[in-house]
């Protein structure tokens, strides 16, 4: 019986004696990374004219509000790099501002960006920010616990655009490198 | 996070150095009490056997037929960042699988009842099976993300995996009708230990052009996991009482299904045999230890979005936890613990054997022998057989096929050997080689598969090896 027990692991043993294999090197799963980009819309905001001309005084509109998408442990520990693009229209009769600001869940202004248009008929405003590596600190995102947003009229009350649906259109999306591995 | 990727990536690349459901080398090679287990119709003529426990029947089986180890971790200069994305991630299919398969007989014996031509057969063994198909879109996703894929459809129905570890209890009968016909039929007691399946998935996830926003990121999921036996084991893994558990689950502790396996032998004439089995033709009940995970359901998001006319009186909400709480309702992620019902992956094996050469064993003037095993009826049994076999095993995506030639010499009554050539999905070069030795009560037989990979067994995409030992009658029937 021990004969042919040592008959069997002979045979195992010489399958693998005779077998060969280019060398490998298995260290080099080590220098494998995984970094993917993925992108989405952030957030939308619609002021319509007739929002506008209903308030007196300058700055027509101002709130803040909860964004916790870049606390989150699964963005904020393994952002890269990444951008927000912002997308302005203004179809209204007014020259306006917008400011956007990223606070600290104390309240605390950690970034802001500001956007001047003029009147209708004016061209799409576009404005990639960048984030990471020698542009913003990726620290303001992973910091922010709500964004602010204010807008103010530099133009009139009265008067009204002749364009169709006549507002202020934000838009935005967030473009982010994550390191998985 | 980082353990679990590596054991991933690991455990699957290093599928390459097993071996496979197939067998087709031990099929009717009917020298070996195994055989039986192949096709429980084969022309056995053993008057008893036992097989050594634990090691009259050890066979394993992975296949990768879309990358080696050596694809990836050769030492070649190559970036293994380039290899990866190249031969991976944009190298492979969705159809293109990563399985295995490991057997351990426990117990193996037959014997020859009082009508010599019944053979009784039974025992029992472990079984692990698993196959996962590459999850091509997952992949790309988490290489690359979704940025700049205006449209393109990540294809959720990717995700295609299965696996069980199963203790199987067994009782067959083999039949010698006639001198032409030779029927079996085994049936099967499973026991599951564990088993996990995500078979039936669909959906996608994709951006679009958005109506308000710049884009419109649309999930629409329809996934499951079921899975039975790891709650038991993760508590009895803090208890320190795994083996135990094992143990329990492997005696009709867990899961419970039947199965049956069929089979028969006919000689169309006195050197032609045709034969076939249906293997693993069973289910099994999974209940008691299941957990399902289920994410269903269709959510688009263009983010937060404020109409401030619309929401004027409202604008104080919290707009992010909103839009979180929706896409939760819309796409729930729920868990139950419902019992579910696996079918066993059933093969089918059909060869074509044609017999002929000198005698075996015989002083007779003629190139045959009669075999002892034909009682009233002797059969003739030849030298050499050579044949083809088909083998189909069916799969999540469908069945596969194997189509195998071989050649087979018997040299006295000792030694028995085969050779064949196998092609299948994993290898258009697949040799395998055969060895069944008698010695005295003494069975001892080795087999291995897709001999040319040992001469790069990294950049082999499949290989395996059966090993055991038995304890056979001197005499035969």
């Amino acid at each position: 019986m021990i004969v042919l027990r040592k008959i069997g692991l002979l045979f195992v043993g010489l399958v693998l004696l005779f077998s060969c294999s280019d060398k490998q090197d298995f260290g080099q799963y080590d220098d494998l990374t995984i970094t993917p980009t993925f992108e989405t819309s952030i957030f939308y905001v619609k002021t319509q004219e007739s929002i506008i001309n209903r308030v007196t005084g300058i700055s027509f509109f101002t709130q803040d509000f909860n964004f916790d998408a870049f606390e989150e442990d699964i963005f904020a520990e393994r952002v890269l790099e990444g951008s927000i693009t912002y997308e302005l229209e203004n179809t209204t009769s007014k020259e306006i501002e917008i400011t956007i600001e990223f606070l600290n869940e104390n309240g605390d202004v950690l970034d802001t960006e500001f956007f001047q248009m003029d009147a209708a008929p004016t061209a799409l405003l576009t404005r990639v920010v960048a984030y990471g590596g020698a542009d913003k600190s990726l620290d303001i995102l992973r910091n922010t616990s709500q964004v602010r947003l204010s807008a103010r009229n530099l133009g009139d009350n009265t008067s009204t655009s002749n364009l169709p649906d006549p507002a202020i259109e934000l838009r935005s999306i967030a473009k982010f490198t994550v390191r998985v591995k | 996070m980082k353990r679990i990727f590596s054991i991933s990536i690991l455990a699957v690349l290093s599928c390459n150095f097993l071996q496979a459901q197939n067998k087709q080398i031990l099929y009717d090679f009917n020298e070996i009490p195994q055989s039986l287990m192949v096709n429980p119709g084969v022309e056995s003529d053993f008057k008893w056997y036992t097989g050594i426990p634990m090691i009259s029947g050890i066979s394993g089986y992975a296949g990768s037929n879309g990358v080696s180890v050596n694809d990836i971790f050769a030492e070649d200069g190559l970036d293994i960042n380039d290899k990866v994305r190249n031969r991976m991630v944009y190298g492979m299919g969705r159809r293109d699988e990563f399985s295995v398969n490991v057997q351990l007989e426990i117990l193996n014996i037959g014997f020859r009842s009082g009508n010599p031509n019944l053979f009784y057969s039974g025992g029992a063994y472990l079984e692990f099976d698993n196959i996962t198909y590459w999850p091509r879109d997952y992949a790309q996703l988490i290489f690359d993300g979704n940025a700049d894929q205006l449209n393109r459809r990540f294809n959720l129905g990717d995700l295609k995996t299965r696996g069980s570890l199963v203790a199987v209890y067994h009782l067959g009968v083999n039949k010698k009708v006639d001198n032409s016909l030779t029927i079996g039929a085994r049936g099967k007691l499973y026991s599951g230990i564990v088993d996990y399946n995500s078979t039936r998935n669909s959906g996608y996830l994709v951006n679009t052009e958005g109506q308000n926003n710049i884009l419109n990121t649309t999930l629409n999921a329809d996934l499951q996991l079921r899975t039975s036996g790891f709650g038991q084991l993760d508590e009895a893994s803090d208890n320190g009482t795994t083996g135990n558990t094992l143990i329990k689950r492997a005696l009709f502790g867990g899961d419970l299904g039947l199965g049956v396996d069929l089979g028969f032998s006919y000689r169309l004439n006195e050197q032609t045999v045709f034969t076939a089995s249906v293997l693993d033709l069973g289910f099994i009940y999974h209940s008691g230890d299941t957990q399902n995970y289920s994410l269903n359901g269709i959510a688009s998001s263009e983010g937060i979005q404020i109409n401030v006319l619309r929401e004027l009186s409202n604008l104080n909400r919290d707009y992010w936890q909103d839009l979180v709480d929706e896409i939760e309702e819309l796409v729930p992620f729920e868990e139950n613990n419902s019992a579910y019902l696996t079918f066993r992956p059933t093969k089918v094996n059909a060869s074509l054997r044609y017999d002929f050469g000198a005698p075996k064993g015989s002083a007779e003037d003629c190139d045959c022998t009669t075999d002892p095993s034909g009682g009233n009826s002797p059969r003739i049994a030849y030298r050499n057989s050579v044949g083809g076999h088909l083998f189909l095993i069916n799969r999540p995506r469908g069945p596969q096929a194997a189509i195998t030639g071989f050649y087979m010499r018997r040299l006295g009554n000792i030694l028995a050997v085969k050779a064949t050539y196998t092609a299948d999905k994993f290898s258009y070069t697949n040799l395998g080689f055969g060895l069944n030795l008698q010695a005295g009560p003494i069975n001892l037989y080795a087999i291995a598969d897709n001999l040319l990979s040992y001469r790069n067994m990294a950049a082999s995409n499949y290989a395996s090896f059966q090993l055991g030992l038995n304890i056979i009658s001197w005499d035969r029937k």
